[in-house]
């Protein structure tokens, strides 16, 4: 396995998906991302603590997110952050999906017609 | 609060060095979530006790599975290699000795080379034996070093070599 390039071709696992969608915008700290998660899938995935730290984790193997000290007063000092990497791994993905969806739109026009 | 404190006790399912990293964080990230969601009804708390517990379960086994097949350089990337941090307690300047004499300058006698790497290693199981409460252990190393140590100034002072300053 090499850096960057972890998963590359394969698709994204929906939590993965998730928390680089949600980190794109803004860093986050943890339990921020829990709720961003939340409402960026209309509450259908709840990330538990654990799945959410491990999905951190290995992207933080990967270099696709960084995880900094915030200089805020906040009571949340960990806080992470999309890297270069991440970004064009999550626009790939982006891309992947739109061309799956124009194919799928594809077939299902030809089917109604 | 009963549930954080049970959480916190799991989280030591986990490899040492994630838990170095992210304990703190999850177990505060548990907190807030569970704070949350027990202003809810009281099924969706007990739902997400029980989310929390299988993620644990299946995240601590999941680390370590990746603990044992992924490379150490690899597992660097992302959580700290607990050898290299320095123990609680342990000064800064002498931890940091026996790096400063580990890289040896090939143009010293051999002999001097060898007094400062047995004064580093002293100094390494001086801090090996602190960091496991082995206090008697660590006077002994402390002894031997302060001998190694004298021993190594009377050498330089025959090579006429400055005094290493630690």
């Amino acid at each position: 396995m090499t850096r960057n390039d972890e998963p590359a071709g394969k698709p994204l696992t929906e939590p993965v998906l998730l928390i680089l969608l949600s980190l794109a915008d803004k860093p986050q700290h943890g339990y921020g991302l829990m709720k961003d998660i939340e409402t960026l899938s209309h509450g259908r995935v709840r990330l538990s603590t654990g799945t959410l730290y491990g999905a951190l984790r290995r992207l933080l193997e990967v270099s696709w997110i960084e995880r900094f000290e915030q200089d805020d007063t906040s009571r949340e000092k960990q806080a992470y952050k999309l890297t270069p990497a991440g970004r064009k791994q999550l626009r790939a993905e982006l891309d992947r999906m739109k061309q799956l969806t124009r194919a799928a739109a594809a077939r299902l026009k030809t089917r109604e017609v | 609060m009963l549930p954080a404190r049970i959480y916190r006790t799991l989280l030591r399912l986990y490899p040492n060095d994630y838990r170095a990293l992210f304990a703190a964080e999850m177990s505060r990230a548990f907190r807030q979530a569970a704070e949350e969601r027990r202003r809810q009804c009281g099924p969706a708390f007990v739902g997400f006790l029980l989310s929390e517990l299988a993620g644990l379960l299946i995240g601590a086994s999941a680390e370590w599975i990746s603990k044992w097949t992924t490379d150490r350089s690899v597992r660097g990337r992302s959580l700290p290699d607990l050898r290299m941090l320095r123990p609680p307690g342990v000064p800064r300047e002498v931890w940091f000795a026996g790096a400063c004499l580990s890289a040896p300058d090939t143009s010293l006698p051999e002999e001097l080379i060898d007094a400062r790497n047995r004064v580093s290693l002293l100094v390494q199981r001086m801090v090996y034996a602190i960091a496991n409460h082995d206090f008697p252990g660590a006077r002994r190393y402390s002894n031997e070093e302060r001998q190694a140590r004298a021993q190594l100034r009377r050498l330089e002072e025959r090579c006429h070599i400055e005094h290493s300053r630690d």
